[in-house]
């Protein structure tokens, strides 16, 4: 019996262990790739001399691609988008949540619609239509297209945040003297902190990870680090060392955030599970 | 001060107030009694403004509320629920209407109204707690508190002592009324509970799906029920009704034969009828009125009194004798009651989904 239970577990061991290989290795190949020198890429597999050379050029500016913009422009559009999209989604959840009025429910399906057309389908119009409006390759342009992607997913995830309060917390707000408006930011809105706080992350992180807006709506000014790093492969011989680091760079604002607000998450995750 | 004309309500299919009509007098602690979902939360949730009537009106001080919000009406509700502040401490809780722009006072001056209150209340040792850390009887004081801590107009209290353990439930029902601002305001209390309303309420309103089926002070709900629902209502044991009909003399007797009783009110002879008798108006042994006998059923001591339950032909009656009464007594002993006419109550028999109605006496 207990021979059973330790082999079962060894087992369970080792099957996770070739998981972690599985799951892990494009990371590691990528890892590997970008301490590669330029002239030992093709030449080997793991012996090689490593080097942060890539990492100096990507972030020196060198190759005469401004990454080090596309990394700051990366962060302005996709905490302008996530920004924008709470500003209006908030409100937009609180009163689809609360108040059912006559084509309330198709208004909120034709917005969590827009996710599900492929962006392809509308690139070429939108494509027209910014260059003739002039926000091709803007910050504008790019937070505004971005909300296709980030406003449904606040909206339509802090509207069941918002319809799991019970709306006795807020009618004993109006009765103890309080407006609809003081009643919302008083009452309903610490009571949801931490399902904002999940919503924007995952927002964030869609938005950072967008690539066919940024791949047709900008071209230098605006683009965005999933292009960018695009940028290493093309010329007469692709670097596939510096696309790796810039690829691997820019995971990292992504992986903070999600590290440092883990806790909320958690609890954010959990919120509408638990009576309180 | 607080008057429904005409309400109705409907939630999709379901009708929640079907032409309410309600006075509540100014001062007066008015008590609205009703099984679940007869109406009675939606009621004080329209005086209060957080239901938007779908017919009728609103009045306060004899001024329709249609179209007046919630907070400029002036009421103070305390929710079923409790609808306390998750995110705030029981003192931030009971502070919130002293801090909201119009029920604002001076922090020295809430700090003294919530710490009598508190006191009052017996939560004085809890204020610094979170709600989370609060049981559901302590939430129900805070909840409780936090209307009676401001100044209002009328007060709504939704069960407000339905989950206090049954020790502090009595004591606190006992000390409800004399809470100064309870007697000074006109409350509105919702309960399904006869013996709380009859124990605080100076007038009683009967709801039964979403219609008041009476109006009046206890004694006249007790004494003049207006149908045998509202009689089975109040009281424990329940009043005993007996089906018969009508003889041709005026009296009553049931269809076995073993029960007659004289009536004083008047009813059409043959007509079926159900006699209501208390157990309490139920004399063991023999007394001036009319004599009945039977057998014994079944006893159960309920602590001072001893419930008999008495077996007359095909019918049983329950009755409430003192204890010293009823010792030597067990099961299939003959036994004599005897009743005073005067306090028989007669009602048309029961019809489906129509309870029967009073017959009127004089």
């Amino acid at each position: 019996m207990n021979l059973r239970k330790r082999l079962l577990g060894a087992l369970a061991d080792l099957a996770l262990i070739l998981y972690f290989v599985f799951a892990l290795f494009p990371i590691a190949w990528m890892v590997i790739l970008s301490l590669k020198p330029a002239n030992q890429l093709f030449s080997t597999y793991f012996s090689f001399t490593p080097t942060l050379g890539s990492y100096r050029t990507v972030l020196g500016d060198s190759e005469g691609i401004p990454f080090v913009r596309f990394f700051v422009n990366s962060l302005v559009v996709s905490v302008g988008a996530v920004l924008l999209s709470l500003l209006v989604g908030l409100p937009a959840a609180y009163a689809s949540a609360r108040w059912r009025f006559k084509g309330s429910e198709n208004l909120m399906f034709t917005l969590l619609s827009f996710r599900f057309a492929p962006e392809l389908t509308v690139i070429i119009p939108l494509f027209v239509l910014y260059q003739k409006l002039g926000l091709f390759d803007t910050y504008v342009g790019m937070i505004w297209v971005l909300q296709l992607v980030t406003l449904p997913l606040i909206v339509w995830i802090m509207r069941s945040y918002f319809a799991d309060l019970t709306p006795e917390l807020e009618q004993a707000a109006l009765l103890d003297g309080y407006t609809r408006k003081q009643a919302f930011f008083k009452v309903a809105l610490p009571l949801v902190k931490p399902g904002i706080a999940a919503v924007s992350l995952l927002a964030f992180i869609f938005a950072w990870n967008n690539f066919v807006f940024p791949l047709i709506l900008t071209s230098n000014e605006a683009q965005t680090v999933t292009v960018g790093a695009l940028s290493f492969l093309g010329g007469d011989r692709p670097k596939y060392n510096l696309t790796a680091a810039a690829a691997l760079i820019s995971v990292v604002p992504p992986l903070l955030l999600a590290l440092t607000i883990q806790r909320y998450l958690v609890r954010g995750l959990s919120f509408g599970a638990v009576k309180s | 001060m607080i008057g429904l004309r005409g309400i109705h309500k409907t939630y999709g299919k379901t009708t929640a107030l079907d032409g309410l009509e309600l006075d509540v007098r100014e001062g007066e602690f008015f008590c609205l009694l009703g099984p679940s979902g007869a109406g009675k939360t939606t009621t004080l949730k329209t005086v209060a403004g957080l239901e938007r009537p779908d017919s009728g009106t609103v009045l306060l001080d004899g001024k329709d509320m249609a179209g007046v919000e919630p907070y400029d009406r002036g009421v103070a509700m305390c929710f079923e629920s409790y609808a306390l502040y998750p995110h705030r401490s029981a003192y931030d809780n009971l502070a919130s209407p002293l801090r909201s722009p119009r029920h604002r006072l001076p922090a020295a001056e809430a700090r003294e109204r919530i710490g009598a209150i508190a006191e009052l209340l017996g939560i004085s040792g809890l204020l610094d707690r979170r709600v989370g850390q609060l049981s559901n009887g302590q939430r129900q004081r805070i909840a409780l508190g936090r209307v009676l801590v401001r100044p209002a107009r009328a007060f709504l209290l939704d069960e407000p002592l339905s989950h206090l353990d049954a020790k502090l439930r009595q004591q606190m029902r006992a000390e409800l009324k004399a809470i100064g601002a309870v007697q000074h305001t006109t409350t509105l209390y919702v309960t399904h509970d006869s013996v709380e309303a009859l124990a605080l309420g100076d007038r009683i309103g009967v709801i039964r799906d979403g219609r008041i089926v009476q109006t009046g002070t206890r004694e006249e709900i007790w004494y003049r029920p207006c149908d045998t629902e509202v009689a089975r209502a109040f009281g424990r044991p329940r009043i005993n009704l007996l089906p018969g009909v009508v003889t041709d003399d005026g009296g009553f007797r049931t269809a076995d034969g073993k029960v007659e009783l004289p009536l004083t009110a008047k009813a059409q002879p043959g007509t079926d009828v159900l006699v209501g008798l208390r157990p309490r108006d139920i004399v063991l042994g023999g007394a001036a009125g009319h004599e009945l006998t039977g057998t014994v059923y079944v006893t159960e001591v309920l602590g001072r009194g001893v419930e008999v339950t008495v077996r007359l032909g095909e019918q049983q009656v329950s009755l409430v004798a003192p204890r010293g009464d009823t010792t030597g007594l067990g099961p299939d002993d003959p036994v004599r009651l005897t009743v005073r006419p005067e306090n028989l109550l007669l009602f048309e028999a029961d019809r489906p989904g129509r309870p029967g109605r009073l017959i009127g006496t004089r």
